[in-house]
C-alpha cells in the first residue's frame, strides 16, 4: 500500500502565545515548533499499516522552510521519504490554500491511501483532509478509530457523537482523518534519526497562490470581561440562589 | 436567504440544529431549513415550528444512512436550486465529515467552529477559536456566495431560536440522489463504551480539587454530579493521589473541556487547571478561600465550606 | 546494570559528547574544525542531548564574554550569532528594603564592556544549526542514564530506556536504551550532571579538592514597554532581599524590544532552613528598583537552574581513562564575574583538541588525556579562575567579609590568609530548626517571610512552573528518587522542616496530609525544571536526580 501522510508543524503547546504587530497572526519568530499532535497518530497508523501490508509511507507537509524539521522527525520514526511544499505564506494559510498545495504535490504520485490528523492545534479548521480528498477525487471518511485493509478497499470504524460508532467500507484510493489517541506513538530511535539523514526530502514550490477562502482580520486573547457574582448568605441561601441562577439566567440545568 | 442544514439520525433531530437556526436568524434575513434523510416527516414538522420561510425535505432511500457523498451531492444540487447567500450548519462530527467536501466542490468559503457573529447585518465577521481555544480569530469569508458557516455546539442558544406564529410550510424537494455514486458503504451505527472517558463531550462537569480533603468525601461530589446530570472530574492533585483515574483530570496535563456548566469544588484555580476549563460557558466556584484564583474566572462564586454548601445544593436541586 | 538484553542496540563513535549546551556544542564544532584542518580519516562524532530540541534546557542570565566565541567562530557575526545587545551600561547597587545605593565604581570583574546580553537558549539553538551543518549526529531527546565502563575506563554511555510506566513495567512502545561506545566521551552534562556526579564518585576525581558550592538562579523573562530601559543595560544588586548571611544578588539585563531578563542568584549554602529562594525572588521584584522596571509589563517565561560557584579549588580532576569533563559539569564558572558561558565554550574546545589528538594517537588513556589539564592550565581559564579562587568561599563567612575579600582579592590577585579556604559542602551549612530558631520554632508549612502574590508582578511557584513550559510524559517512574521517604516524615520534618518544599523552585516537593494526622512527601515530578537543586541541597543527601524520559523538561524559549 502506498500511503501519504499529511503533517503540519505548529508552535509547541508550551509556547506563550504572542500576537504580531498587525494583530493578524502570532509573533512566531521566537517560538519553538513541533509536529501537530493529531498528525502524529496519523503517521503512526500509516507506519502500522505498512508493517502489516508492506508498501511505502510518504510524509508531506505544506509550510515554510522550518517545517522540514517535522518531516525529518517523521522520517526518523520510519517514513520512507518526504515531500515539502515550501512557501512562507503557508504558515498561516487557510485550509483551501493548504489543501491546494498538498493536492498538487500528491496528485501525480497515485497514492492508495492518504491520512491526515483530525485538525491542527493552531488554526483548527478541521477541513484540510476532507478538502484534499475532494481535490484528489477520493472518497473519504473522518474521525477514524480503526483501519482494516480489505480486498479492494478499506473497512474503517468512524466515531459518531455520544458514544456511537459505525463501520463503513470505501474503495481505494481513499483519504482518512485519524482520531487522536487511537494508537500508541512509537519513540524516535538513534538508528532512525541516523537513517533519516539519508532519506529524501523533495522540495516543491506551490505553483500559484490560491485565492484565499477566508481572511484573518484579527487575532486576540478571549476577553476577560467576566464579572463574578458572589452569592452571599448561609449555605442554604447561597445554594438556593445558585440553583435559581443556573436555571433561569444561565439555563444550564432544568 | 440563509439555508440551515439540520441534522437528524434515525428520525431524531440533533438539538444542535436549533442552535444553527438561532445563529442564522441572528444573522438576519429569511431562513430556510433543509433536512436530508429517508422518512423524516416528523423531524420536518418539528423544524417547522421555527420562524422560517420554509422547511425543505430531501427524502430519498439513498439518504437513509448518512454518507458524505450522499450529503455532498444532494446539498450541491439543493444549493444550486435555492441560491442561498449563506449556509449555516451545526459544527457536529457529521458536518465536519461532509461540509469541507461540499464547500470544496462548490469552491466556496467555509468558516468552521464559529462562536459568534459580529456586525451581523454588514460584512459579516465570524469569531472562531484558534490555538485550541487559547485565542480567538475574527475572519471574513472571501469569494462569491454562498459561504458556509458551522456553528460551535453551545455557542448559540437553541432556546433563542425564534418560533413562528404558524408552522412553516414543508416542501419536498425533487432531487435525484444517485445511490450508485455514493462511495462510502456504511453499516449500522452501534453504541460502545469508549475505553477512555471523553470529558470534552460532557455538557456538565462537577470537578473536585484539594479542598475535598479525603477520598471518602468524593461521595458528596458524586451525589451532586448525579443531581445535576454531570460527569465527575478533578484537578491534578486528586488524580495524582489516585482518588480518581487519570482520565478524569482536567488541565494542561489532562483534558481540555468546554461544557455548558463547570462546577469547581475546592479547586483553587492553578493556571495549569484553568487552561483546561476556562472555555466552559458557565463556571461556578465553591471555595473557602476568597482569594482563590478560580473566583476570577467564575460566573458565580460561593465563598464557603463545600461540605456545607454542597449538601444544601443537592437538597435544593431535589426540591 | 550493564547486562544488555539481546535487543539492545550498540552504536560506535570516535568521540561522544554528552550534553548539547555551550560546552558540548563548542567541543563538537572544534572537532569538526580540527578534522578539516588536519585531514585524515573522518572521525565519527555524536552529541547526546536530553531536551526535546537543542537549547530547550538552556538557562542563564546571560551576559556572554565573547572571547571563546571569537576564537571558535571568528565570523560569528556573519553567521548570524543571536547576540541580543552589546552591553552599554553597567550598574551595581546595594539594596535595602526600600532604597538603593549605587557602588561608586563598577569593580573591574563586573565591567561588561565588549560583552553581549544574549538568550542562551537561542545562542545554543544557533550553535546546534552549525553543528548539524558539519554533519555531526546531534541526538536531541536522548538522555544518557549511565556510563559504560571497561574496568575503570569509560567506554561510552547508555541512553535511557523509553516506554516504562510509572510502576516500572514496560509499555507496548518500550524502546530499550542504546549503548553508545566511544573512544573518548566528553561529559558536558552541565551543573551537577548525573553522569559526571557518578564518575567523580566512582573514580574519586574530587580527591584533594574542595567540595563544590552551588547557587540557585531563578529567572523570569519579561516584556516591558519598549522605551523603558535602554537595550544593553546591565544591573546587578547585592543586599536585599538576601540577608547578610546569604550569598547572592539580583540581575536585570535589558534586551531590544522591551525584553528584560530578571533574576535572583542565591547561594545554596544558606543557614536558615526556612529560606525560600523563590519567595526571596518575589521580594526582589517588589523592590522599587525592580518594580519600576517591570511595572505594567508581562512575565513571559520562567526558569531555574543551579550554577557551580565554588571556583578553581572545587574543580575535580577533569580527565580519566576515556573521558573528559567540560563546562558547568566540571565547575568552570567565574562567580566573581558571574560568567560561565565563555569558560564552558573554552573548556569544550580544549577538551575537543585533547580528544582529537588522543584519537589520532590511538591512545585515550588517562595519561594522554591529562593534556587537557595542561591545556586548561596554560589557558585563560586558569588565569581567570585562579585569581578569584576564594571568592565564594569567603562569602560563606557572610556578606561583609565576602565583599571585603572580593575587593581585596582584586588587589592581592586572589591570595588569602588561608589558601585554599576550608569549606564544607553547601548543604552542611544548613542549620537545624532548633539551632537556628531556638525556642521560636516556626510553623514549617507556612513561609516565615511570605511575599504578597498578585500574579502580575509576583507569582506562586505553580504559576511560574507553567511559564517554564515544562512537560514530562505522565506515565513514567518519578525521575526524582528519594531513597528514604521515611526521613521526610520523621527526622527531616522535625530537624529541618522539609526544606525541599522551599528550595525547589518548581513545586516538585510537597508535604501532604497522610490521612492519619501526619504529613507525607508527595513528589510532583512532572513540575521539575531540571535545576538540580534538590540533588544538591537536600541535608540528608537522599535525593537523586536522574534523567526522565527523553524530551521531558522545560522549554526555555528566549531564556
Amino acid at each position: 500500500m502506498k500511503i501519504a501522510v499529511c503533517i503540519k508543524q505548529v508552535v509547541t503547546r508550551e509556547w506563550q502565545l504572542r500576537v504580531n504587530d498587525s494583530k493578524t497572526w502570532i509573533r512566531d519568530q521566537d517560538a519553538s515548533f513541533e509536529l501537530n499532535e493529531p498528525d502524529a497518530y496519523a503517521l503512526e497508523e500509516a507506519l502500522r499499516l505498512k508493517e502489516k501490508h508492506s508498501g511505502e509511507v510518504v510524509v508531506c507537509s505544506a509550510g515554510p522552510a522550518r517545517a522540514s524539521s517535522v518531516l525529518r522527525e517523521a522520517l526518523a520514526r520510519g517514513a520512507d521519504r518526504a515531500i515539502h511544499v515550501e512557501a512562507d505564506a503557508l504558515a498561516s494559510a487557510d485550509a483551501f490554500a493548504v489543501a491546494d498545495a498538498l493536492a498538487a504535490a500528491l496528485r501525480d504520485e497515485k497514492f492508495d491511501l492518504v491520512l491526515t490528523g483530525l485538525q491542527s492545534d493552531d488554526q483548527g479548521f478541521g477541513q484540510v483532509g476532507v478538502v484534499l480528498a475532494e481535490k484528489l477525487g477520493m472518497p473519504h471518511a473522518t474521525i477514524i478509530m480503526e483501519v482494516k485493509a480489505e480486498e479492494g478497499g478499506l473497512r474503517v470504524k468512524r466515531e459518531l457523537e455520544g458514544g456511537w460508532f459505525q463501520w463503513m467500507t470505501l474503495p481505494l484510493p481513499a483519504l482518512l482523518t485519524i482520531q487522536s489517541g487511537i494508537n500508541q506513538l512509537r519513540y524516535a530511535t538513534l538508528k532512525g534519526i541516523m537513517a533519516a539523514k539519508k532519506k529524501e526530502i523533495r522540495k516543491v514550490t506551490p505553483s500559484a497562490a490560491a485565492s484565499p477562502a477566508q481572511k484573518m482580520l484579527a487575532i486576540h486573547f478571549p476577553e476577560k470581561g467576566k464579572k463574578t457574582q458572589m452569592l452571599p448568605g448561609s449555605p442554604a441561601e447561597a445554594a438556593k440562589a445558585l440553583v435559581q441562577k443556573l436555571r433561569e439566567d444561565a439555563r444550564v440545568i432544568q | 436567504m440563509i439555508l440551515v442544514v439540520a441534522e437528524q439520525r434515525e428520525g431524531k433531530l440533533n438539538r444542535a440544529s436549533w442552535e444553527a437556526i438561532a445563529a442564522a436568524q441572528h444573522a438576519g434575513g429569511p431562513v430556510k431549513i433543509a433536512v436530508l434523510g429517508s422518512a423524516v416527516d416528523a423531524v420536518a414538522s418539528e423544524l417547522a415550528a421555527a420562524e422560517a420561510a420554509e422547511v425543505i425535505v430531501v427524502d430519498a432511500p439513498a439518504l437513509e444512512q448518512y454518507t458524505s457523498d450522499g450529503h455532498v451531492m444532494t446539498l450541491a444540487a439543493l444549493i444550486a436550486e435555492e441560491q442561498p447567500s449563506q449556509v449555516f450548519l451545526p459544527h457536529t462530527y457529521q458536518t465536519r465529515d461532509f461540509a469541507p467536501a461540499l464547500a470544496a466542490r462548490l469552491q466556496r468559503a467555509l468558516i468552521t467552529d464559529v462562536t459568534a457573529l459580529k456586525a451581523p447585518r454588514g460584512a459579516m465577521v465570524f469569531v472562531r477559536p484558534v490555538f485550541q481555544g487559547k485565542m480567538s480569530a475574527e475572519v471574513t469569508a472571501e469569494g462569491p456566495s454562498p459561504h458556509f458557516v458551522t456553528c460551535q455546539i453551545g455557542a448559540f442558544r437553541a432556546d433563542a431560536a425564534k418560533r413562528g406564529s404558524a408552522p412553516a410550510s414543508v416542501r419536498k424537494a425533487a432531487i435525484d440522489v444517485d445511490a450508485s455514486k455514493i462511495r462510502q458503504k456504511p453499516e449500522a451505527p452501534f453504541k460502545e463504551a469508549k475505553q477512555a472517558v471523553d470529558l470534552s463531550q460532557a455538557e456538565r462537569i462537577v470537578a473536585v480539587g484539594r479542598g475535598i480533603k479525603a477520598q471518602e468525601h468524593l461521595e458528596v461530589a458524586e451525589q451532586l454530579a448525579q443531581a445535576l446530570g454531570a460527569e465527575i472530574a478533578a484537578s491534578r492533585p486528586i488524580c495524582d493521589a489516585g482518588w480518581l483515574p487519570m482520565d478524569r483530570q482536567i488541565g494542561s496535563s489532562g483534558q481540555t473541556v468546554a461544557p455548558k456548566l463547570y462546577l469547581a469544588l475546592g479547586i483553587s484555580g492553578a493556571i495549569q487547571h484553568l487552561v483546561g476549563m476556562k472555555g466552559a460557558r458557565t463556571i461556578v466556584a465553591i471555595n473557602k478561600d476568597p482569594e482563590a484564583p478560580i473566583f476570577e474566572i467564575a460566573d458565580y462564586g460561593i465563598e464557603g465550606d463545600l461540605f456545607e454548601v454542597v449538601p444544601a445544593l443537592i437538597a435544593e436541586l431535589k426540591k | 546494570m550493564n547486562g544488555p538484553p539481546a535487543d539492545r542496540e550498540t552504536l560506535e563513535v570516535d568521540v561522544l559528547i554528552v550534553g548539547g549546551g555551550p560546552a558540548g556544542m563548542s567541543a563538537a564544532l572544534r572537532l569538526a574544525q580540527l578534522q578539516k584542518e588536519k585531514g585524515g580519516e573522518q572521525l565519527s562524532i555524536a552529541v547526546l542531548e536530553k531536551s526535546r530540541e537543542p537549547g530547550a534546557h538552556m538557562l542563564s542570565g546571560a551576559v556572554l564574554d565573547p572571547s571563546a566565541l571569537k576564537d571558535l567562530i571568528p565570523d560569528f557575526k556573519e553567521k548570524g550569532a543571536p547576540l541580543a545587545s552589546e552591553v552599554h551600561h553597567d550598574h551595581i547597587y546595594f539594596l535595602t528594603k526600600n532604597s538603593k545605593f549605587p557602588f561608586p565604581i563598577t569593580p573591574p570583574p563586573l565591567r561588561n564592556h565588549g560583552n553581549y546580553i544574549i538568550s542562551v537558549n537561542r545562542f545554543v539553538k544557533w550553535m546546534a544549526g552549525l553543528v548539524e551543518a558539519e554533519g555531526i549526529d546531534l541526538f536531541s531527546g536522548f538522555p544518557a542514564s549511565e556510563l559504560l565502563y571497561d574496568g575503570a575506563r569509560v567506554v561510552g554511555v547508555r541512553t535511557r530506556d523509553q516506554g516504562i510506566d510509572k510502576h516500572g513495567a514496560k509499555k507496548s512502545t518500550f524502546e530499550p536504551g542504546v549503548d553508545i561506545r566511544a573512544n573518548v566521551t566528553i561529559l558536558c552534562d552541565g551543573v551537577r550532571g548525573n553522569l559526571t556526579k557518578a564518575l567523580v564518585r566512582r573514580l574519586a576525581l574530587d580527591e584533594g579538592r574542595l567540595p563544590q558550592i552551588y547557587a540557585l538562579g531563578i529567572k523570569e523573562l519579561w516584556e516591558v514597554p519598549k522605551d523603558r530601559i535602554a537595550a544593553g543595560t546591565v544591573i546587578h544588586t547585592m543586599g536585599y532581599p538576601l540577608r547578610m548571611e546569604e550569598f547572592g544578588g539580583c540581575f536585570l539585563y535589558a534586551m531590544p524590544d522591551g525584553l528584560v531578563s530578571v533574576g535572583l542568584v542565591s547561594g545554596l549554602d544558606y543557614r536558615d532552613p526556612m529560606f525560600d529562594p523563590h519567595i526571596a525572588f518575589q521580594h526582589a521584584k517588589q523592590h522599587p528598583l525592580m518594580e519600576s522596571m517591570l511595572r505594567g509589563g508581562q512575565m513571559v517565561r520562567y526558569g531555574a537552574k543551579a550554577l557551580p560557584e565554588g571556583g578553581w579549588h572545587t574543580i575535580p580532576r577533569v580527565y580519566a581513562d576515556g573521558v573528559l569533563i567540560a563546562g558547568d559539569a566540571g565547575g568552570f564558572l567565574n562567580s566573581m564575574r558571574l560568567k560561565g558561558l565563555h569558560l564552558a565554550m573554552r573548556t569544550g574546545m580544549l577538551a575537543a583538541e585533547t580528544a582529537f589528538d588522543a584519537t589520532r594517537a590511538n591512545d585515550t588513556s588517562s595519561a594522554q588525556l591529562r593534556k587537557y589539564e595542561d591545556r586548561i592550565n596554560n589557558s585563560d581559564v586558569r588565569r581567570e579562575l585562579y585569581s578569584v579562587r576564594n571568592v565564594h568561599q569567603s562569602f560563606s563567612y557572610g556578606l561583609l567579609p565576602g565583599l571585603m575579600y572580593s575587593g581585596l582579592s582584586l588587589v592581592t590577585g586572589g591570595w588569602w590568609v588561608r589558601d585554599p579556604m576550608p569549606v564544607k559542602a553547601g548543604y552542611e551549612h544548613m542549620a537545624k530548626l532548633a539551632d537556628y530558631y531556638g525556642d521560636n520554632r516556626p510553623d514549617v508549612d507556612v513561609a516565615v517571610r511570605p511575599a504578597k502574590i498578585d500574579r502580575k508582578l509576583t507569582f506562586d511557584k505553580l504559576t511560574n512552573v507553567h511559564f517554564s513550559g515544562t512537560r514530562h510524559a505522565e506515565d513514567q517512574p518519578s525521575h526524582l528518587i528519594v531513597h528514604d521517604t521515611d526521613i521526610c516524615r520523621t527526622r527531616c520534618r522535625e530537624e529541618y522542616g522539609n526544606p525541599c518544599t522551599r528550595f525547589c523552585p518548581a513545586n516538585v516537593y510537597e508535604m501532604v496530609d497522610a490521612g492519619d494526622g501526619t504529613k507525607k512527601l508527595q513528589i510532583n515530578a512532572s513540575n521539575c525544571v531540571h535545576c538540580k537543586t534538590c540533588d544538591i541541597m537536600d541535608p540528608y543527601q537522599v535525593i537523586d536526580w536522574v534523567p526522565p524520559e527523553g524530551g521531558g523538561g522545560p522549554q526555555y524559549e528566549g531564556m
